[in-house]
């Protein structure tokens, strides 16, 4: 597959070229927006070139902004926290539950095991809006609203259809060979599915882990309904730049900025794993 | 405290001296600024508890949930004051405005007991008053309960009486039989918010009717500014019918209903109507924002304040923050009062009310009440309109407090317009329980005929149509 | 342990806690049986399947439906074809390609809602880049998501870019999950590469293909966010998909009844849908393992 024509090379470059720009240039944009004031950014026709400042940055972090009027109180840190409280947590539990269901209709199959495993991503299906109002009286009754741990269980719905259907796939190319070699060995059915199973299963663990945390991570609905305002994920807050007074353009620029580097540090990290992938073919098959 | 301060003091909350004189003479008495507020709230506070057990509830815990606005933001900078005052406690959920009457909806609809009062606007009301999620406040206005110092009288009657209705669709607001479902807080009329630089440029004065409006927003589009003639708003939404397009239908004599056998029926196709309309669209198409269909409250403030429109008819309150924030037109925007109609004396205005409600789940009333007397009360709302952005206030005295006035005097033609505007201005909409469904599916109509996919003729028979079919679906 | 007992032990948590939304999901199925308007305390009551007549046989519901549909073809059709020609142009695990990968996942993770704000901002016409951008080639009047023509295209080509990289960053894993030994047998034959693609690469790519597109169709039929934030269902009703139709009857018209047959429709839909996929998904599953 290395033979590639220098025609080829070209037209591969340009593509690829291309849909960098497409995907990159609003981001590009965007963090430029963040050191501009709101009065740079209004401007006709818009410019690249601009004194920075740092005062959007200043006021998120500080939680503090300066107006005319006085300084206002900014949650935007803590919104930052909940964001990430939530993701992290809805997606560790997500993990405990899912990985072993993955793995049980992978390698098994068992009456109804279908079934479930449809259930399962069928949950992703029911529209939020459907739910929330029977949902929100449901918690009423059972003290579970505005808890973080009603939270983390509704946060479910996104994350545990993506874990359990993403990593069954990475589970039914594991050829059980090795497990079974493993087993015959003498040790455990635990043992051979934390050492064997779970070990080669990482790259697709990682991306589905990684994927349901960003969904968890903008989501804001739920949230929105079921907590008040001090559990509210950084997609609510961000939007407390937009009051009645105007849109503070730049201060939202800064917020998006913010709210992508835990989830950027999250996928460098998982980046590790996922290469993993190409190194594993040898066992497959 | 001093005597001679005392005095002062006393005169200022007594009501017969201004603000600025009770500085200038603390001032001369060597009462630094800081020192001086500081004992300018503690009389403020003092003088309101002197006649009314303010400390009944003391040590209630009151939750509210309230919208990220400069009028909220405007109470936390002096709740202090009422902790002080009542001895209660008081928290609050903060949500953004974009979010916020998802949040009202999701909690009451819930029965959840979590919150107290709550920011509401009339026009919601109409839905959650029905629905058995509001206390009627005139149980409590007209009781023992309520400070002698509140003085309802003080509040503009239109705003009093638009908060106010029976609940039965068509019915009169503030007429009989009505319940008075929230207390205005502070609102915002329609008028013509102008760019000064753009419009002395092109030699043109404030407009004063529709088709003169027209001529002069085609002459900013066409001028060099790059600038667009008139913002106004076109989202698929309520919120575009309800601010000019509302204030200029009603001056030309049309109506939203009318009461037919009993029954309400469309009337967005009656003459009237479609005469204001062909010209509401003809004045978007020839010089409107290009993106006129996404354009809200935001958009319509952004263009004006960055000099982009050449004028708006739409809020006072959005041209007074467009000149008093953080934009390029700084101090370049004037106001006038806008008679759509040439044949029209005076102007009318349909009016925004951010007002506060109770919600019927708290488990605690009486204490709901004092915050809410408060809340609405000459003393915070004139705390509120000088301190704050608290404009404009629903309270007579604070419109004739003569900081007040100075500090609106500073925006041009603003409190002219709000002089000529006011007497005109209220909810100029029949009250019924679908209003967002006739006002959305309103707008969606507006959309077509300013994309020419439907003429306005057709478009506005279709609408009346389709608003009577689910009023009778919906047994109206 | 006991192996017929075991699978149940491992997958029994994960549906335990679904069921638990489970149980809204029914009342929902109740209320969408009602005349249930939250400001018509009254007029409420149990009307079989009322709303679902009512919503059958207005015109602008099966626009809705229709509205819908073609936002979801188009979307996960364009999305599907972007992120597969991405994950091949990225498939070799080299440095630059793992920082291209990673740094293509960004849109991603800037939340729709708060987004689609900045869209709205780059395609204003006054201050917009974008508008200014194609100013640039003589297109001055492009109205984006303000004309009935374009609101489509806009809000489509918005969705386009925040979840072409969710496909991609699945296809790019199973493309390096690949085996390697059918690639190099046909590398040593010499079978062309157009071949080599369609008849080894994608058939053992497909279940990843179909598992990434089962996620996207769900949630591109149920997109709210970034319609609801660039248009709000207009101009006229030429976005008005489900979720915005059914989130306006439930939090503007209070009338949870309709809102909640609204999604129902929706919900079946998507049942449907899934089950197609859910079903070709076994199937190919075991052709791809039966090719290796």
């Amino acid at each position: 597959m290395d033979h590639t024509s220098p025609l080829e090379t070209i037209f591969r470059r340009v593509a690829l070229g291309v849909i960098l720009v497409f995907f990159l240039f609003p981001i590009f944009w965007i963090v430029l927006m963040s050191f501009q004031t709101n009065e740079q950014i209004l401007r006709i026709p818009p410019r690249v070139f601009f004194s920075p400042t740092l005062s959007n940055y200043k006021a998120l972090i500080s939680g503090e902004l300066i107006t005319t009027v006085g300084s206002l109180k900014l949650t935007f840190m803590h919104n930052l926290w909940n964001s990430f409280f939530l993701s992290t947590t809805s997606v560790l539990v997500a993990l405990v539950l899912g990985v072993p269901a993955a793995y049980a209709f992978a390698r098994f199959k068992f009456r109804l095991g279908e079934d479930i495993a449809f259930t399962l991503l069928s949950i992703r299906f029911a529209p939020p809006l459907l739910i929330l109002l029977p949902l929100s009286l449901l918690f009423n009754e059972i003290g579970l609203s505005d808890t973080y741990i009603g939270l983390i269980w509704v946060y479910q719905l996104i994350c545990l259809p993506l874990i359990v259907w993403i990593v069954r796939g990475y589970f039914e190319d594991i050829s059980p060979d090795i497990e079974h070699a493993y087993r015959i060995d003498g040790h455990s059915w635990a043992q051979t599915f934390f050492r064997i199973a779970v070990p080669l299963a990482r790259p697709g663990i990682a991306a589905a882990g990684l994927l349901s945390f960003i969904f968890a991570w903008n989501n804001f609905v739920f949230a929105l309904i079921l907590g008040s305002a001090d559990k509210q994920p950084v997609t609510v807050g961000a939007l407390a730049f937009v009051t009645a007074a105007g849109i503070s353009y730049g201060q939202i620029a800064a917020a998006i900025v913010l709210s992508i580097l835990p989830t950027l540090a999250l996928a460098l990290y998982a980046q590790r794993y996922l290469v993993e992938g190409l190194s594993l073919g040898a066992v497959k098959g | 405290m001093y005597e001679k301060e005392r005095r002062l003091i006393e005169a200022f909350v007594g009501g017969r001296m201004s603000r600025r004189e009770l500085f200038a003479g603390l001032g001369k008495l060597g009462v630094g600024a800081v020192a001086a507020r500081y004992l300018l709230n503690d009389a403020v506070t003092s003088a309101m508890a002197a006649d009314f057990d303010w400390m009944k509830h003391k040590g209630t815990h009151l939750k509210l949930l309230l919208n990220k606005h400069p009028y909220a933001d405007a109470m936390i900078a002096d709740i202090e004051a009422f902790k002080k005052l009542t001895g209660m406690d008081i928290s609050y959920d903060i949500f953004p405005e974009d979010v916020y009457f998802d949040k009202v909806t999701a909690a009451l609809s819930s029965k959840s007991s979590q919150y107290d009062c709550l920011m509401t606007g009339a026009y919601q009301t109409w839905q959650y008053g029905p629905a058995g999620w509001l206390v009627d406040l005139n149980e409590y206005i007209n009781s023992d309960n309520t400070s002698s110092g509140w003085d309802k009288k003080d509040i503009l009657p239109n705003l009093l009486a638009s908060d106010s209705w029976s609940g039965k669709p068509g019915d009169a607001l503030g007429g009989e039989g009505a319940k008075q479902w929230c207390l205005p807080w502070a609102f915002e009329q329609y008028c013509i918010s102008y760019n000064k630089r753009i419009f002395d440029s092109l030699k043109l004065t404030p407009p004063q009717h529709m088709e003169d409006l027209i001529e002069a927003a085609v002459k900013i589009t066409k001028s060099d500014n790059n600038a667009y003639g008139i913002g106004v708003r076109g989202s698929r939404s309520w919120a575009t019918i309800h601010p000019g397009f509302l204030s200029g239908y009603v001056s030309y004599g049309a109506s939203d209903f009318v009461m037919k056998d009993g029954h309400l029926k469309a009337a967005m196709n009656s003459p009237e109507a479609k005469k204001f309309t062909e010209l509401w669209v003809k004045m978007i198409q020839e010089a409107g924002p290009k993106n006129w269909a996404t354009y809200t409250w935001y958009q319509v403030g952004n263009d004006l304040g960055a000099g982009a429109s050449g004028m708006i008819y739409d809020a006072d309150i959005l041209g007074f923050f467009q000149n008093n924030g953080d934009t390029k037109e700084k101090g370049n925007i004037g106001f006038h009062d806008f008679i759509a109609n040439p044949e029209a004396k005076a102007p009318k205005s349909n009016v925004w009310i951010w007002s506060l409600a109770m919600s019927n789940f708290s488990k605690q009333k009486d204490a709901a009440w004092y915050f809410l007397q408060w809340a609405t009360s000459k003393e915070h709302d004139l705390f509120g309109a000088i301190k704050g952005d608290m404009v404009d206030p629903a309270r007579q005295s604070v419109w004739d407090n003569d900081d007040f006035k100075s500090r609106m005097g500073k925006n041009k033609g603003y409190l002219e317009q709000f002089e000529k505007t006011s007497p005109g201005a209220k909810i100029y909409f029949t009250p019924q329980p679908l209003f967002f469904n006739v006002t959305t599916d309103w707008a969606a109509a507006l959309q077509r005929m300013v994309a020419k996919q439907v003429p306005v003729d057709e478009g506005l028979d279709q609408l009346a149509d389709s608003i009577n079919k689910q009023m009778e679906q919906a047994g109206l | 342990m006991n192996r017929r007992v075991l699978p149940y032990l491992l997958s029994l948590p994960a549906l335990i806690v679904c069921i638990g939304i489970i149980v809204p999901f029914v009342i929902a199925i109740y209320y969408s049986m009602q005349r249930y308007n939250l400001a018509l305390p009254y007029l409420r009551g149990f009307i079989w399947f009322g709303n679902y007549q009512s919503l059958f046989t207005s015109s602008e519901f099966w626009k809705t439906v229709t509205v819908s549909l073609l936002y979801t073809v188009f979307t996960v059709g364009i999305e599907l074809f972007l992120g597969l020609g991405t994950a091949l142009l990225l498939r070799r695990p080299t440095t630059f390609n793992n920082i291209a990968a990673i740094l293509l996942l960004l849109p991603l993770m800037t939340a729709p809602a708060i987004a689609s704000l900045m869209w709205k901002l780059m395609t204003n016409p006054g201050f917009g880049i974008l508008s200014y951008l194609i100013s640039l080639v003589g297109i001055t009047n492009f109205k984006w998501a303000s004309s009935p023509t374009t609101a489509l295209f806009t809000v489509i080509l918005v969705d386009i870019w925040v979840y072409t990289p969710f496909i991609m960053v699945l296809l790019i894993a199973g493309l390096r999950a690949l085996p390697r030994q059918p690639f190099e047998a046909a590398e040593l034959d010499g079978v062309p590469r157009t071949f080599v693609f369609f008849r080894i690469t994608l058939p053992m790519l497909m279940p990843y293909i179909i598992t990434a597109v089962l996620f996207r169709l769900i949630d591109s039929i149920q997109q709210f966010d970034i319609i609801y934030a660039m248009t709000q269902g207009g101009p006229g009703d030429s976005t008005l998909v489900f979720q915005v139709a059914a989130y306006l009857e439930f939090f503007q018209y209070t009338n949870v009844g309709r809102s909640a047959a609204i999604l129902m429709v929706l919900w079946v839909i998507t049942y449907v849908l899934s089950l197609v996929f859910v079903k070709n998904w076994r199937r190919l599953r075991e052709r791809a393992h039966g090719a290796v």
